[in-house]
């Protein structure tokens, strides 16, 4: 394949060729319902946030300051419910995976439209009735453990509703990906030239919709339970709550590798086209996105190690996670590989991918402390867990997502954004996401309990620490998204068709796209990451 | 690098650590490995004065891909490994244990020991010795963590889980509950006291504690709490207003206006004593007109059927009779002088002797509880653990009230009587409570 940096350029586009309000609420444009997810899960980001800064505020010292200990337990059930059920799952597949999945395979859109646009107005319908679950908050953190779930006063079901509701757009937008990566590739796109962001998709909406039954399932079964008085779930009506808890993490945990692949596909587009170079070891970086979809399926009940499973289930659990471990290992290697002998500048998105790789380095060791059985018994439910956690899912999906967005802002908007500040916001993320995150191993390493109102004095100074980097990375977010708003509505500055010179299809099209994306139907001959000079034995 | 676990109090910790440790080395190489080859990349291969120099066609290397599947596959092995032989030495432990009980509820653990005697928030155990804690909850799911013996397991309802560890240490550590269980969830704390063996046999074998709770009447009991809960802090007994409501014919009342204007009169469904209780445990349902909200903490959760039923006897004896809301209020109150001076010097030591909490360790029928039995003590030999001897005559009995470490009796432990009575008693009363003991003598 050719780098097409020639591509005919007119002044329609997506953006442009329909303005009327209404031309976007009934859009079933994949570029459009991208947009429209985007904005929508950037306004329950910045509300997580907001919910996570006030924690670490009132953190910040022992001791009772601002909050009241209720207060404080509504406070982490919302920063995780939204940040998990209407920010990060739809995250990067409903946004970026959107927009980009039929640019990448040379398609003129998903599937099926109108589902995809389902989708969104579904998603719609669990936001509504999340934030309506607001004026009467609810305390039972996001995983809604019974028999607490049962006995709390606060709305329990009309937030597990929300979450019922949103789950089936996410089963929906997973089929749709499903069924276009078989059905839609262009001529020549065969399985082996599909970029790896793609495979990443591909792998996540597999996940997506054979796991989301399950959560929908188990939090209806909870809903007829605290409804009408049924006892599954809870031990004085007969029920068991370790069951909830396998059901639960059945779909939560393959759920992370919903939020943290298509991250690790990004990596893999960016790193390749800022070193120019071949993505090392192609294949190998295709089928473990795979081999963690598949072996994801198998380890929920890590999380319930000291929970009353049995011990011999425990140590099967453990084993089998390790499992994932491999083929995370393998990616690394090869993102790093990928950049022996290239020729390496320092974009903003390559700064995100490479930071990407450290913070993942340090979310992959520590998964390694959990999934061993002894270590385990002392880490579940500490801080080391929190810190793990947002090293994976912020440090790998939310960096992702970022990085994602630097990378393809001038497709989407056909604007460039400005670099030296976009530099400056990524120091500031990464600096604070550090500072809040380093210091919470070391209280997990002390032993201080997770979900933790009040702390004993010795653990001060260390919960102090995290509140200050707490701020810096709020700082940086900030500095990172309006850096992006404002190029989009200022900047006077076009974006070219191809600005980095990629091989990928996307940006083998205007920038941003024609509704139809392509002029005409594209074909290709090769995978996208055929750069450099050929040598003996190349070839992939 | 990063040894910042807490101190090994069991035989398992040093183990688990070792493994930890091998795992945050690897950790520490593997990370250092991978970033130092990425940094060293990026500076050695940068894109130098803004343009692309030729880079190779690499595509792979199957032997670099077998070769890290291969070590980090050993590696996870190994670590996998023993990780499992550790936990299940863990999950056994050695030889016959000492089965305690624990009951998690919302949020308290209440601890119950072989012959039935129980504790809350506090579990003693004898050392080098191994402990299995056999786990349950009432309400919700709880977690039984103690960090410095490396065990956690959580505790559920309607079923039994059980943690097992044998402490190395005498000391005092920290507990905590770590599943998240509602409103008082970081405050679910409980200390983990490991003691010589003889001192546990002690321990657990002075039920006197237990014993007087027991006889107490439910009105002494609730004044006992009034103090302990720090009520008096905030209601008076005397009528008088301090940040909330006095109890002072509290119980006699026939209705009472709400801060939202509401009022309530009682007699009807809703009794007086249902309203004690709700503003006990749920402090902020219904303010009283004129007093603040928001101030008074809740004790939902932290008393028992029986301790809310003492403090409504308690309230209720508030009527207004002089007397007893004198002896309720304890040793304040002109009254209370004018009436402690024209008591008999033995009447005034017994009043002492059950105001200033002597009773509670000191029986008056020849019982050994904590300290020595007050019958018969006056002028009797005692023997002391550091092989002394001496008369118990007038001034051993007040030396020992206000310096209690200076002789211990042989069989009697230091350090647990309080050491501050010269702050609560004058010459006269030191006089009065060595006549109330000479009067004890048969």
């Amino acid at each position: 394949m050719t780098v097409h940096s020639d591509v005919a350029h007119n002044n329609k586009n997506y953006l442009n060729h329909e303005t009327t309000l209404w031309s976007w609420l009934s859009t079933v444009d994949h570029k459009r319902i991208g947009l429209m997810y985007l904005f929508t899960i950037t306004g329950f980001f910045i509300v997580g946030g907001l919910a996570a800064l006030t924690m670490r505020m009132e953190l910040a010292s022992s001791g009772a300051d601002f909050l009241s200990p209720e207060q404080y337990n509504v406070l982490f059930t919302l920063h995780g419910a939204i940040m998990i059920f209407l920010f990060i799952v739809p995250g990067i597949p409903a946004t970026m995976g959107n927009f980009l999945l039929p640019l990448m395979i040379g398609a003129k859109d998903v599937a099926f439209p109108r589902l995809n646009l389902l989708s969104f107005y579904i998603y719609v319908v669990g936001a509504f009735m999340a934030l309506y679950a607001l004026l009467n908050p609810i305390d039972t953190g996001w995983t809604f453990y019974a028999p607490y779930s049962m006995q709390t006063q606060s709305a329990v079901i009309l937030m597990t509703g929300a979450a019922f509701v949103l789950g089936f757009s996410s089963i929906l937008t997973g089929l749709n990906f499903v069924v276009t990566v078989h059905r839609l590739r262009c001529p020549g796109m065969t399985w082996d030239r599909l970029p790896v962001f793609v495979w990443g998709l591909y792998a996540t909406a597999v996940i997506q919709t054979l796991a989301t039954p399950v959560i929908g399932m188990t939090l209806l079964l909870l809903i007829v339970e605290r409804w009408l008085g049924v006892g599954i779930f809870n031990p004085a009506m007969g029920g068991d709550p370790v069951l909830f808890e396998h059901l639960f993490w059945f779909y939560s945990h393959p759920v992370v590798y919903i939020m943290v692949l298509p991250a690790f596909g990004v990596v893999g587009e960016i790193i390749p086209v800022f070193s120019r170079k071949p993505l090392f070891g192609y294949k190998m970086v295709c089928y473990a996105s795979v081999a963690i979809a598949l072996v994801g399926f198998l380890v929920w009940a890590h999380h319930m190690l000291v929970a009353g499973i049995s011990d011999t289930s425990a140590i099967y659990f453990s084993v089998i996670t390790f499992g994932v471990a491999i083929p995370t290992a393998i990616k690394v290697f090869n993102w790093v590989s990928t950049m022996y002998k290239g020729s390496i500048s320092f974009d903003t998105p390559m700064l995100y991918a490479m930071g990407f790789v450290f913070l993942f380095m340090i979310a992959g060791t520590t998964g390694i402390y959990l999934a061993t059985l002894a270590v385990d018994v002392f880490y579940h439910d500490t801080y080391f867990v929190v810190a793990h956690f947002h090293y994976t899912i912020q440090g790998g999906a939310v960096i992702g997502l970022i990085a994602a967005l630097h990378f393809w802002f001038p497709k989407m908007t056909g604007k460039m954004y400005n670099e030296p500040l976009a530099k400056i916001a990524f120091v500031l993320v990464f600096v604070g996401f550090n500072l809040t995150f380093l210091p919470q191993f070391v209280l997990g390493m002390e032993g201080m309990p997770r979900r933790y109102f009040d702390y004993l004095p010795e653990f001060e100074g260390l919960h102090r620490l995290s509140s200050y980097g707490a701020v810096v990375n709020g700082f940086g977010y900030t500095f990172a998204l309006l850096n992006l708003l404002g190029a989009w509505i200022f900047s006077k500055k076009q974006a070219p068709a191809n600005p980095y010179n990629s091989l990928s299809l996307e940006w083998n099209t205007q920038s941003p796209p024609i509704h139809e994306n392509f002029e005409e139907t594209p074909s290709v001959t090769d995978y996208p990451y055929a750069y450099g000079t050929p040598v003996e034995g190349g070839g992939h | 690098m990063f040894r910042y676990l807490p101190e090994q109090g069991s035989k398992i910790a040093p183990r688990v650590d070792w493994l930890h440790h091998w795992i945050t080395d690897l950790s520490v190489l593997f990370t250092v490995a991978v970033c130092g080859a990425m940094l060293y990349f990026a500076v050695r291969y940068r894109k130098r004065d803004g343009k692309d120099h030729e880079t190779p066609r690499i595509e792979g290397n199957n032997f670099l891909e077998v070769i890290w599947t291969v070590v980090p596959t050993l590696i996870c092995i190994w670590v996998a490994y023993y990780g499992i032989v550790i936990f299940q030495d863990m999950r056994e432990g050695e030889g016959e244990a000492l089965v305690v009980n624990a009951t998690a509820s919302q949020w308290k653990w209440e601890f119950q020991y072989e012959n039935g005697k129980s504790t809350v928030g506090e579990l003693v155990v004898p050392v080098n010795r191994p402990v299995k804690v056999v786990i349950t909850a009432k309400d919700v799911l709880h977690s039984f963590f103690v960090p410095a013996m490396r065990v956690k397991k959580d505790a559920i309802p309607g079923r039994y889980t059980s943690v097992v560890f044998t402490p190395v240490k005498t000391g005092s550590y920290n507990t905590f509950c770590t599943e998240y269980c509602g409103t008082s969830h970081s405050g679910m704390l409980a200390e983990l006291r490991v003691v010589s063996e003889a001192e546990y046999g002690r321990w657990v074998n002075d039920r006197s504690a237990d014993l007087a709770k027991l006889t107490m009447d439910p009105a002494t009991l609730g004044s006992k709490l009034y103090e302990e809960k720090g009520c008096n802090a905030c209601h008076s007994l005397n009528g008088s207003r301090l940040v909330g409501p006095s109890f002072l014919k509290l119980y006699e009342s026939e209705e009472r206006k709400f801060a939202d204007d509401s009022a309530m009169s009682f007699g009807g469904e809703f009794s007086i004593e249902d309203y004690i209780r709700e503003s006990i445990l749920y402090p902020n349902k219904k303010v009283v007109a004129g007093y603040p909200a928001g101030l008074m903490p809740a004790f939902e959760g932290q008393l028992s059927d029986g301790e809310i039923k003492a403090l409504i006897a308690f309230i209720r004896k508030q009527d207004g009779s002089a007397a007893q809301s004198e002896e309720a209020t304890g040793d304040s109150g002109e009254d209370l002088q004018a009436k402690l001076a024209k008591m008999s010097p033995v009447e005034r030591g017994e009043y002492h002797y059950q105001t200033k909490a002597c009773i509670g360790c000191h029986s008056l029928d020849g019982s050994n509880l904590v300290g020595p039995t007050f019958k018969g003590l006056y002028g009797k030999n005692r023997e002391f653990v550091d092989g002394t001897s001496g008369a118990a005559d007038a001034e051993y009995i007040k030396s020992s009230i206000l310096n209690p470490n200076g002789n211990i009796v042989a069989g009697y432990q230091p350090n647990l009587m309080p050491q501050n009575y010269r702050d609560q008693l004058s010459d006269e009363d030191l006089e009065a409570i060595v006549e109330f003991i000479r009067s004890k003598q048969n």
